[in-house]
């Protein structure tokens, strides 16, 4: 066998070999799932209490989003309670990717300085981590999807591609944000201020349709707008999304995906000194 | 995945690891914790936010397989740098390293742990971080516990362990991984007086003639029984390298404090 030669010499700026970068990150899946397991442990998800907790906490908080809607909007049917939830529940899976992925390279510290390893793996494993914790909570939405009546239809599939669509995103959120936090350490202390501005800013405590003409704005300007949309329509409403609307969300996810991800790998490798 | 486990054959004196002309340079922030204000604030005083470190300059080395190769310095000299380019952790600003096979670093111990699990979870935790597979470390899981000496407290949280049985555990699973190039940055200093000592022939035992290692240490008489060649490092550049003694004993002159036993001492 042939000894494996490894080469290091320095660089400017770009890339480096992707198809080497990739077969390394793959190498290390196993890393990954096992370091999100334990951060899951860490928080308690393991226990019939955490799993509890991870299901009753959106739940509350889209209880008490209702009651404002009621006390500020008035009288509202039990359809706007469905769409909460389930719109709640998808920016929950992109918030916690966010309030995890921001500190992702910055607590990794004690890693990137000892162990030669793709630093991406670190906000990948925030992600995975928010999708562990975002499946309980589909199952509760269909359970009160079943309880209000609200009809089931094969257009609910439509769930799956926005789903990865939202995963693409919450991905390249994470990758951008991590790395802006190693320059900027107080990132982590405006991130719930943007991600409260998200939430009023996408489709959640409203519906798209009922958005007056001089906000339309917001379909353009915020990722998440087109992708909570389409997602309302087909889990809520079983109806087909917008084709125009799964065209801006995937052009978002992927735009943010690429230029995260860029700047990323331009960097990762001066992380070990600035940490 | 790739196993860290060593699969090739290499003979005494092939290279094992070739340092050419290797200098490292980089801008690190004067602030400890870069922040938007402390930016916004450096910028409107006009004062500068990053130095310039020069961590390491015109640095050749070769490494041959079958040897063990003892890295000294003063604190600051450049000696976990230079080690962070080898196991490709830290690009060089300038020249080239080329490294002939598996590397694995013992920089540190407990890197990938998570205090609030168990020993046993950590171990594979730790394990995975080094490089290892999922069914490596099953094949050496035994191994790691009878080392580490944790008896039934294996199970227990590892928040609940003293310093001494995290640094056991910590290094055991170190130990456990088979790389063809060792790297063995002040990790030998761990535990009581009797784990230092098991630590110590663990690493003698590591060495063979398909493997090298490279050990850093301020453990003079640790390097003088173990290394075949001892490299001086001081201010980033290499002031002498050479057969261990001759090095070790210029390099406690230059420090003027001769043979007194603390610098002899494992510390």
């Amino acid at each position: 066998m042939s000894t494996p030669l490894q080469v290091y010499e320095p660089f400017k700026a770009g890339l480096p070999k992707l198809g080497k970068y990739w077969k390394s990150l793959w190498s290390r899946r196993t890393f990954i799932a096992e370091h999100s397991k334990s951060e899951l442990r860490e928080q308690h998800f393991d226990t019939a209490f955490g799993q509890f907790w991870l299901v009753i906490n959106p739940l509350l908080l889209s209880g008490v989003y209702f009651i404002l809607i009621v006390i500020i909007g008035g009288k509202t049917d039990t359809m706007r309670y469905v769409h909460l939830t389930g719109t709640l529940f998808l920016f929950y899976l992109v918030s916690n990717s966010l309030s995890s992925g921001v500190k992702a390279v910055t607590s990794g510290q004690r890693l990137i300085l000892n162990t030669a390893f793709p630093r991406i793996m670190l906000p990948l494993s925030s992600v995975v981590i928010a999708l562990f914790k975002f499946f309980p909570t589909i199952i509760v939405f269909i359970v009160i999807k079943a309880v209000v009546g609200s009809a089931f239809s094969i257009q609910m599939l439509w769930a799956i591609p926005i789903l990865l669509i939202t995963t693409l995103l919450a991905l390249g959120l994470a990758i951008t944000i991590s790395c802006i936090n190693v320059y900027f350490r107080d990132m982590a202390s405006f991130l719930p201020y943007m991600t409260r501005t998200l939430l009023y800013l996408s489709p959640i405590l409203y519906e798209a349709s009922t958005l007056k003409p001089g906000l339309r704005i917001l379909e353009y300007v915020n990722p998440l707008f087109p992708i909570l949309d389409s997602w309302s329509r087909a889990l809520v409403h079983g109806q087909n999304p917008e084709l125009s609307s799964m065209l801006a969300g995937l052009g978002w996810a992927t735009g943010i995906f690429f230029i995260g991800t860029y700047i990323f790998l331009s960097r990762e490798r001066e992380f070990a000194v600035r940490l | 995945m790739s196993s860290l486990s060593a699969s090739n054959i290499h003979k005494t004196n092939e290279i094992a690891v070739s340092v050419r002309d290797v200098s490292l340079t980089y801008s690190t922030t004067i602030d400890r914790r870069p922040t938007f204000k402390t930016r916004v604030k450096a910028l409107a005083r006009g004062k500068k936010q990053t130095r310039v470190v020069q961590a390491l300059s015109h640095v050749n080395l070769e490494v041959e397989y079958g040897h063990v190769l003892g890295v000294i310095g003063a604190n600051g000299a450049g000696k976990s740098s230079l080690m962070r380019c080898i196991a490709g952790i830290l690009p060089p600003s300038q020249g080239r390293i080329e490294v002939y096979g598996s590397v694995s670093t013992l920089l540190a111990l407990g890197v990938g742990f998570n205090p609030s699990m168990s020993g046993r979870d950590n171990v594979y935790l730790g394990g995975l971080a080094a490089g290892m597979s999922r069914e490596e470390i099953n094949g050496h899981f035994d191994e790691i516990a009878s080392f580490s000496e944790l008896g039934d407290a294996i199970d227990a949280p590892m928040r609940t362990y003293s310093s001494g049985m995290f640094a056991r555990l910590a290094f055991s699973v170190a130990a456990a991984v088979r790389p063809d190039i060792l790297i063995i940055d002040e990790a030998l200093s761990t535990g009581d007086a009797k784990f230092k000592e098991k630590s110590l022939n663990r690493v003698k035992e590591l060495r063979s003639d398909d493997r090298a290692l490279i050990l850093v240490s301020h453990a003079m008489q640790t390097l003088r029984e173990t290394c075949n060649d001892v490299v001086w490092l001081d201010k980033g550049k290499v002031i002498s390298r050479g057969e261990p003694n001759q090095v070790i004993d210029a390099y406690q002159e230059f420090l003027q404090v001769g043979k007194s036993a603390a610098i002899d001492e494992d510390v």
